[in-house]
């Protein structure tokens, strides 16, 4: 039974077999990274800061990810291993619950960071071993090799958790947006983004360059 | 007869072969894939999985669709209501006879 329950769960591990989904994510996490890096870094009425920009700047960042992941899929995925088209799900309830779940921990987030004499070392380390663990679960049991990825995603998270928050608070210093949050927070947000969007870029990459090598197209033969 | 026997020989010959359970099973999870991702999880040759796909095809249990993507030929395979209601229906009884 137990095999077959292995067997159940191999076309979900198969969306990832390329390293199409980290590449996916990692971009995202720099794009996010980038955006949030021009706004802090950009006057108060500056274009970035405008609320049409997030949503075209979003817009963007999703269509990139969405027809990206769809070319190389197309292009280097079905050939080789064939196609595969999911279900749609059941029902939307537990995507809504993990939804509300995560804008609460957001919310509460960022509540706690707008209190400047709260210390963000437990926030920070928290969020990023949950990240790691998020990782582990969905991507990292496929490859032993991945479990590294964890490590240092989780190891990262706990060191710029306990960076002094001047180290932090420099990389927002004299932006306007210390104003509505600690200049640390802004940091260790930063930081985090750009670790967890490298090491998934990374992470994809090798994943994607194994994929290739270990399966040639093919021959076309009739079914 | 004994009833855990009972039920192990009243389970769903066409489902209970390996190669078809690896089958049913991988489409099971998705709503239709093709014929080289069955053959690249399965690691049967195409000669074999052909004659698995035919039979459960001749039980109604999966549908064939033959297409192109692009220029090259594509073989759709998608589970049949009766074939989802089928492997349910031997899992329940696997479970209940282990």
């Amino acid at each position: 039974m137990d095999r077959l329950g292995n067997l159940l769960h191999r076309p979900r591990a198969y969306c990832n077999i390329d390293g199409v989904g980290e590449l996916g994510i990692g971009f995202i996490c720099l794009a996010y990274a980038l955006l949030q890096w021009l706004q802090v870094h950009s006057p108060r009425n500056s274009m970035w800061n405008q609320m049409y920009t997030l949503f075209i700047y979003v817009g963007v960042m999703c269509a990139i990810t969405h027809y990206g992941t769809k070319a190389i899929k197309n292009r280097f995925t079905y050939p080789r291993t064939g196609f595969v088209s999911y279900r749609k799900r059941d029902t939307v309830w537990i995507p809504l619950i993990v939804g509300c779940a995560t804008g609460a921990l957001v919310s509460a987030g960022l509540v706690m960071a707008s209190r400047s004499h709260w210390n963000m070392t437990t926030p920070t380390a928290l969020i990023g071993l949950v990240f790691a663990a998020a990782y582990a679960y969905g991507i990292a049991r496929t490859a032993r090799w991945k479990w590294a990825v964890v490590w240092v995603m989780a190891f990262g998270s706990v060191v710029i958790a306990f960076l002094p928050p001047d180290v932090l608070g420099s990389l927002a210093r004299g932006s306007w947006v210390t104003h509505l949050f600690p200049a640390n927070f802004v940091g260790a947000f930063l930081l985090c983004m750009a670790l967890y969007g490298s090491l998934l870029l990374v992470s994809g990459a090798i994943s994607f360059w194994l994929y290739l090598r270990a399966t040639p197209i093919p021959s076309k033969d009739p079914e | 007869m004994n009833p855990q026997i009972r039920t192990i020989a009243e389970l769903d010959r066409v489902i209970h072969e390996p190669g078809r359970l690896m089958i049913v099973a991988l489409l099971f999870a998705v709503e239709r894939s093709d014929f080289l991702y069955l053959q690249h999880e399965t690691g049967m040759n195409k000669g074999t999985l052909s004659s698995h796909l035919s039979r459960l095809e001749d039980s109604g249990y999966i549908e064939i669709a033959k297409t192109y993507r692009g220029k090259v030929p594509q073989t759709l395979v998608r589970l049949t209501a009766a074939g989802r209601k089928a492997f349910e229906e031997y899992r329940r009884r696997l479970k209940g006879a282990l």
